[in-house]
């Protein structure tokens, strides 16, 4: 039997820096309908800034999180009023969208990578350490990152919830990503909206960006290696649903330390492979219910369940089926 | 006296292989409407099918046993290869023909989530696809040699010399680029080629009409991964070595850079766009200067700035020509030029009549 106290406790705090991750890429997503491949290089801002702010300035916590939140809001907003508006007035399709985010996050990474090399902080480690409050067996420490990262997370959730629930700029992003045009003659300030929007998935990559910082040590790639991940907790949760999101990034935090675990000390698979977990993930999410959760009932899961062996042969026998 | 011939031939190859590429996903993105971002996975099967025949043939071939992937394997491939120059144009050929066989055959596999997922959730699944194959093989070392990779991949034209064995490979190259040129000029302007399109651009409509769309998907995305794995192995015999992380999805981008700047949908601008980037590519590697004779000193890497073009490049080109340099023109076929034919004639029997009746 495995010891499972240390893949908990990753589990933890991978589950809840996804899910902050995820969920600016959702609300993103919901609000302008761009599947943002920049999201990873607004981590890694967040996470260069983190550095910045406590290894070259020597302050913080709090004030690498206050530096690493206006970098990745500022790097978010100027994208979008530079690339993503303009495009978005001309009426591109989704894919030149996703396209144009691709080449904004390659600017982005690269510019800093430049930027990083200069300041001779490419490949870095924040200064600031967790302190371990328990040890509960080899290689599995309860530290105060395990505290701070679900804390942040759940502050983050709750404000979300807030905002959306009883503010007026909130509603105004639920109404916009419903129905743009209605939402746009019922007199919502779409273009505040939307600005407020980027600030917002901008400023929580920026936290999450701060949180790797400490975690594990930073490089350009920093964010583009967990935007995999990032964009499997938001696939499950239909790419809508907040609530779909949250469950998402958990679950993909949990199968990320769970799943290698077991499959390393069971079957002897290396631990490298771990990638082809989210991408299985991602993959099984479109095939079978490329809505995830969003909207997901019980019954809906007992009806799948029955139906899938049944449904899938007949998509692949129609894939080969004579013309007729 | 630096050595340009290095240069040129460099220059000249890499154009070739990637307006393979470039055309192979023209054929993809531009006529079908499928955006397969995962194109250097099909890229990569193709470099891994060279590599992976010869460094398991030769070593089958001379009863070698150990690592295939150290420095000394590579060497005594090398020398095999000096030995026996006919086995190796014959493992060259036969990995352009295998690999178009296994590339094709992923496309087809990839054709499954195409069934059932709009073009920007494609798009994501393929990007997840190429890398995670690129992690794959950069794990599971004793098919290719993980992240050291395969060395010594000899050149087909050994039995040339140095310079000589360059040039020919060089010209071989564009002559295959060529060929996919005029293959996928002909197809776009084949019933296909007008069915790609009516599935790019209403899929629905081109199934009320009673075309399988699923198959066309699965038989375009089959030739455009073949066309990609062909590539692939041009690349492993020109560069001599297949590493895992040579095929970052960086390498994707640049691609789609280059149908985006030349024109989705119209081939010889995809041929511009390649030149363009690969021009690019070029001024922004240290081999570059190296050749050149003088070295670059900067205080970060010089690759950067590659990347940094093609994103720009992307950028730009979608938001101030989004066609492209040569947007997409109208489809021709001879049924165009015959209907010309016969309506020309027309005013000149108006002209005839109006002659006619006028008074003498």
């Amino acid at each position: 039997m495995v010891d499972l106290a240390g893949p908990l406790l990753d589990s933890l705090l991978l589950g809840s820096l996804y899910t902050i991750m995820a969920l600016g890429l959702t609300i993103t997503y919901k609000v302008t309908k761009i599947p943002n491949f920049a999201h990873a290089e607004f981590v890694t801002v967040g996470s260069y800034a983190g550095i910045v702010a406590v290894n070259v300035w020597g302050r913080g916590l709090a004030e690498a999180l206050l530096l690493a939140v206006a970098a990745s809001a500022g790097t978010a907003l100027l994208a979008d009023e530079l690339v993503f508006k303009p495009l978005f007035r001309r009426a591109a399709t989704s894919l030149h969208l996703l396209v144009a985010s691709i080449g904004v996050g390659l600017v982005v990474r690269y510019v800093l990578s430049i930027l990083a090399s200069a300041a001779g902080i490419l490949s870095a480690k924040s200064d600031l350490l967790a302190t371990t409050l328990v040890s509960v067996g080899p290689g599995a420490n309860l530290t105060t990152l395990h505290l701070w990262i679900p804390a942040a997370t759940a502050s983050a959730v709750v404000a979300l919830h807030v905002l959306f629930t009883r503010t007026r700029i909130g509603k105004g992003m639920r109404a916009m990503a419903s129905n743009f045009d209605l939402a746009r003659v019922s007199g919502i300030p779409t273009a505040r909206v939307r600005r407020i929007t980027w600030i917002l998935a901008g400023g929580l990559a920026g936290v999450a960006g701060t949180f790797w910082s400490v975690y594990a040590p930073t490089d350009p790639e920093v964010g583009w290696r967990a935007l995999l991940w990032t964009f499997a907790a938001s696939i499950l949760g239909g790419f809508v649903s907040v609530s779909g999101t949250i469950a998402g990034g958990y679950i993909v935090g949990a199968s990320e330390s769970f799943g290698i675990t077991i499959l390393n000390s069971e079957f002897g698979i290396s631990a490298s492979y771990k990638p082809m977990i989210a991408l299985v993930i991602i993959v099984a999410v479109f095939l079978i219910r490329p809505t995830g959760f969003a909207g997901l009932t019980v019954r809906d899961v007992l009806d799948g369940l029955r139906k899938f062996p049944g449904r899938t042969v007949a998509r692949v026998k129609s894939l080969f089926a004579s013309r007729g | 006296m630096a050595d340009l011939l290095f240069l040129y031939t460099s220059i000249a190859t890499l154009f070739g292989i990637y307006a393979i590429l470039a055309l192979s996903f023209n054929l993809e993105y531009g006529y079908a409407g499928q955006p397969n971002l995962g194109k250097v996975f099909f890229f990569s099967i193709g470099a891994y099918v060279a590599g992976i025949l010869v460094a398991h043939g030769t070593a089958a071939l001379t009863g070698y046993t150990g690592d295939l992937f150290t420095a000394q394997a590579a060497n005594a491939r090398l020398l095999y290869a000096a030995a026996n120059p006919g086995t190796i144009l014959s493992f060259f050929i036969g990995a352009l023909a295998l690999a178009g066989l296994v590339g094709a055959g992923f496309g087809v596999l990839a054709s499954y989530p195409a069934l059932r997922l709009r073009g920007d959730f494609l798009a994501i699944v393929l990007i997840a696809v190429g890398e995670v194959g690129r992690v794959f093989v950069r794990v599971y070392t004793p098919l290719a040699g993980g992240n050291i990779g395969i060395g010594g991949v000899p050149s087909p034209f050994v039995f040339l010399g140095d310079r000589e064995a360059r040039v020919a490979f060089s010209v071989l190259v564009l002559l295959l680029a060529l060929g996919t040129f005029l293959f996928a000029s002909r197809l776009s302007n084949s019933p296909l080629g007008r069915l790609l399109k009516s599935v790019r651009d209403d899929e629905l409509a081109s199934n009320v009409f009673g075309k399988r769309t699923p198959w066309v998907k699965a038989q375009i995305l089959a030739v455009g991964s073949g066309i990609a794995a062909i590539a692939g192995v041009l690349w492993a015999f020109w560069f001599q070595t297949v590493a895992a992380d040579d095929f970052i999805p960086q390498l994707t981008f640049l691609v789609v850079a280059m149908v985006l700047l030349g024109g989705a949908g119209n081939h010889r601008g995809v041929l511009v766009g390649a030149i363009t980037m690969t021009v690019l590519d070029h001024v922004t590697r240290p081999s570059f200067y190296a050749i050149l004779g003088f070295e670059a000193n900067l205080a970060f890497d010089i690759n950067y700035l590659r990347y940094i073009l093609i994103g720009l490049m992307i950028i730009l080109i979608l938001m101030f020509r989004p066609g492209g340099l040569l947007p997409e023109k109208p489809v021709r076929t001879p049924a165009l030029d015959i209907a010309r034919a016969l309506r020309r004639p027309a005013p000149a029997a108006d002209t005839l009549q109006a002659e006619r009746t006028q008074p003498p």
